[in-house]
């Protein structure tokens, strides 16, 4: 018969059986797992775990514990899993330990390292996204600050300019004649300067917002062309535009934003290129996919500016598009600039979902490529040829004569320029200080115009404008333009802006052509006037560089030319057709030379209409005559 | 001798075998090794010149589908509640089986340790929570099983209250 240690024998358990005295006392062989001390031993002592365990089990029915863990006597360091088993008859009780295999701690082991990682993972985003908000807020600062800041120096920067506009306009001899256009000349350059730096500015922040507006491709390339053209002719350079046949001429896009990296491009190019010329060639992108499956009419367009210049070294080419970085550190004394057109113009082209790079030949010349991505109209039968023609600052004064008119602005300065401005329109202009006193004045009278200044003590423009909207809403009146004045420059401020009830934003400094053009366009009773360019280009082509060496001689010559003005409405009068022709082919002939080509293209439609008797388009000459010797800049090297 | 017995209970990964190594053994290791089931160790130290035995029983930490087994806390005469201030979840697993074991075995003894006080720096739980915790009548400790900060503090300290508590049937061997 078999004795209860052959029961047990083999079965790696260490078993006890239960005593009559209540003691436990080890069957057979204990296994070498377990290291017990030698004699009697209490088993709860060594085992706290049956404490628990033993007056809840039931014998009857095999209680199996809870595991537990104990030192492996055999390696040390390591641990044994144990788990005690309770069998039995009514006569006798066992208590059975057994190990447990060590795999149950590497899954739980794992599915808690596991768990571990992933809170931690969680815990660093959320720290990640924490940085990544504080950053936003630090953004959001500087771009307030920046906002604040492009106000406070827009707003002098409005009053020295516009008032150099106005004192230029006025007799003086030519050394103050010097003196204002250094004051132009230096204004004008400082303004550019801070819009690009606000504009560098706003595409880190983010805040660059492109346009989606239906254009011309050909008018933004002419547009860029024309604003180049003083630089190219001063440099006595040439430019050329290839247009590559099956280009979509009419998208859509940011055609401002697309003429300002053309501008800078060509611009860039200019400024190091002393002989030769420079040509811009605009193409379907041939790097694209769809374009090489010959689908041609998908919008991606490739545009290509080279120049004969200096070049830049190989080495160099990668730096040039970073913010204030030139090729060579000298070449800013040398050549000019900040270095930010070429890193706004990337951010730009990136913006339209292109690319820009430039490849080089020192000593030979530079070609930069953009890439640039633009929805097609579905019409693109040709509506209408490219056109420059533009209305002159007389025209728009003639056409907006007789207008009442509010101006709203709290600065003494900013009244006195917008007077100056208004002073040849003989309109009737009443002046209101805040936004408040505007309001009340709007409820007794009715206005033609109304030019609100945005921020202003007691109640701003915005306030102010929406309070009107709501007094002509009330009455059933019409709405009166409201042209808002700001020296902020940021997009949500248009939105505001619009929001409030404003016709049309107007950035300061304002120019008078821009103002009159903006007043022409929606006065109710001025008639409607022809915005054939935009308002940017007509101001530039109003610049003329001089060259090098002619200083002394071209304010000479725009004066004669100025003062012959009156001769030629003389002869005009007089029906005199031959001083005309005379003073006209000396015109023609000269200009040019000067740095005036469109003093000899006046000097040549004045010259053949002397020739054909007709005055209508004589007097039409003349006043384009006048206005550009009135208006026209010179730059002085 | 007085013999008292006292469990660790936390969520997994506090800490809990940490501060029990660094309270018996002095040893700190930065590994993390899970614990399966419950460790059952051992400490005799003298109080008040008396000499007290504890049984540390260090037990499994709860995670989800494993609550703490309170059948093994029940003959316990305190408790350490261990809280990682570098997981804000973990004092949310604290606050919960301390509401179980009082629910359902009754009123003892505990402190909440606030563990890794050597991470201080990548605590998540705001200031603010621990003085609410403290308001609502909960003793609240930093420790460090790493740097010892306040271990061997924790622990008498809960000797201490379990000793000055209203008398429970006592073991005495």
């Amino acid at each position: 018969m078999k004795t209860t240690d052959d029961l047990f024998a083999g079965l790696d358990l260490a078993v006890f059986e239960e005593q009559p005295d209540g003691a436990w006392h080890a069957v057979g062989l204990l296994p070498d797992w377990l290291a017990l001390p030698a004699g009697p031993l209490d088993l709860l002592d060594c085992f706290p775990m049956l404490e628990v365990f033993l007056p809840d089990c039931d014998f009857a029915k095999r209680s199996q514990s809870d595991t537990w863990t104990e030192p492996d006597p055999r390696n040390p360091g390591e641990e044994l899993y144990l788990q005690a088993v309770a069998c039995g008859t009514d006569e006798r009780k066992f208590l059975a330990l057994r190990t447990l295999p060590g795999e149950l701690l590497t899954w739980q082991q794992l599915a808690h390292d596991v768990e571990l990682e992933k809170e931690k993972v969680e815990r660093l985003s959320r720290e990640l996204e924490q940085k990544r908000r504080e950053a936003e807020r630090a953004t959001e600062a500087k771009s307030t600050f920046l906002a604040a800041m492009s106000h406070e120096i827009r707003t002098p920067l409005n009053a020295i300019i516009g008032m150099a506009d106005v004192l230029s306009g006025t007799p003086l001899n030519t050394e103050q004649h010097k003196c204002v256009e250094v004051f132009q000349r230096n204004g004008v350059a400082l303004l550019n300067l801070i819009n690009d730096i606000l504009d560098l500015s706003k595409v880190e922040a983010g805040h660059m917002e492109l346009e989606s507006t239906d254009f011309d491709v050909r008018e933004v390339v002419a547009a860029a062309m024309e604003v180049v053209e003083v630089r190219v002719k001063a440099k006595a350079l040439w430019l050329n535009q290839i247009l590559v046949p099956g280009v979509p001429f009419y998208l859509t896009g940011d055609p401002n934003r697309l003429r300002q990296i053309i501008i800078n491009l060509l611009g860039n190019s200019i400024k190091f290129t002393d002989r030769g010329g420079l040509e811009i060639r605009v193409e379907c992108d041939p790097g694209n996919p769809s374009a090489r499956a010959g689908d041609q009419i998908n919008g991606w367009l490739r545009f290509a500016i080279s120049d004969s210049g200096i070049g830049i070294p190989e080495d160099k080419l990668g730096r040039i598009f970073e913010s204030f970085s030139q090729a060579d550190a000298s070449t800013t004394r040398k050549y000019g600039g900040t270095g930010l057109g070429l890193s706004i113009s990337k951010q730009l082209v990136e913006l339209m979902e292109g690319h820009i790079w430039v490849e080089s030949d020192v000593g030979k010349g530079s070609t930069f490529f953009f890439t640039a991505h633009f929805g097609v109209q579905q019409d693109q039968t040709d509506r209408k040829p490219v056109s420059t023609e533009r209305t002159s600052v007389e025209d728009l004064e003639a056409g907006i004569s007789g207008l009442k008119i509010l101006l709203v602005d709290d600065s003494d300065d900013n009244r006195s320029l917008i007077l100056a401005y208004l002073k040849n329109i003989h309109s009737h202009i009443e002046i209101a200080e805040n936004g408040l006193i505007a309001t009340q004045m709007f409820r007794k009278n009715r206005y033609d115009v109304i030019l609100m200044d945005v921020e202003m003590p007691v109640m701003d423009g915005y306030e102010a404008t929406s309070e009107i909207r709501k007094i002509e809403a009330a009455s059933g009146a019409k709405p009166t333009p409201v042209f808002a004045l700001t020296a902020h420059a940021f997009a949500d401020m248009a939105v505001k802006g619009y929001a409030a009830g404003f016709t049309e934003l107007l950035t300061k400094p304002i120019r008078k052509v821009t103002l009159l053009e903006a007043v022409a366009g929606h006065s109710s009773s001025g008639e409607a006037v022809t915005h054939a360019a935009p308002a940017q280009s007509m101001e530039e082509s109003f610049t003329v560089m001089v060259e090098d060496g002619m200083e002394d001689v071209v304010p000479g010559y725009l004066e004669k030319r100025r003062a012959e003005v009156p001769l030629y409405q003389t002869a005009l009068a007089a029906n005199d057709f031959e001083t005309i022709k005379n003073l006209a082919h000396k015109m023609k002939g000269t200009g040019s030379g000067y740095g005036f080509p469109r003093l000899t293209e006046l000097g040549s439609i004045l010259e053949q209409a002397a020739i054909g008797d007709d005055a209508a388009q004589i007097g039409e000459a003349l006043k384009q005559l006048a206005g550009y010797t009135a208006r026209v800049k010179l730059v002085f090297p | 001798m007085l013999k008292k017995k006292i469990c660790l209970l936390g969520s997994y990964g506090v800490g809990k075998t940490s501060l029990v190594a660094r309270f018996v053994h002095s040893m700190f290791d930065d590994k993390y090794h899970t614990t399966v089931g419950v460790k059952i160790d051992k400490k005799v130290l003298t109080l008040e010149g008396e000499e007290l035995t504890l049984m540390l029983w260090d037990m499994a930490g709860e995670e989800d589908g494993a609550p703490v087994k309170l059948n093994q806390v029940k003959d316990a005469s305190g408790y350490l509640l261990v809280i990682d201030g570098t997981r804000a979840k973990t004092l949310e697993v604290a606050r919960s089986i301390q509401q179980r074991v009082e629910a359902e075995i009754g009123a003892r003894p505990f402190l909440a340790l606030i563990n890794k006080a050597d991470l201080r720096e990548t605590w998540e739980i705001p200031d603010s929570t621990w003085t609410e915790l403290t308001d609502s009548g909960w003793t609240l400790l930093e420790t460090s099983a790493k740097s010892g900060q306040h271990v061997e503090e924790a622990f008498f300290a809960l000797s201490k209250r379990i000793l000055q508590a209203p008398a429970e049937e006592d073991e005495n061997d």
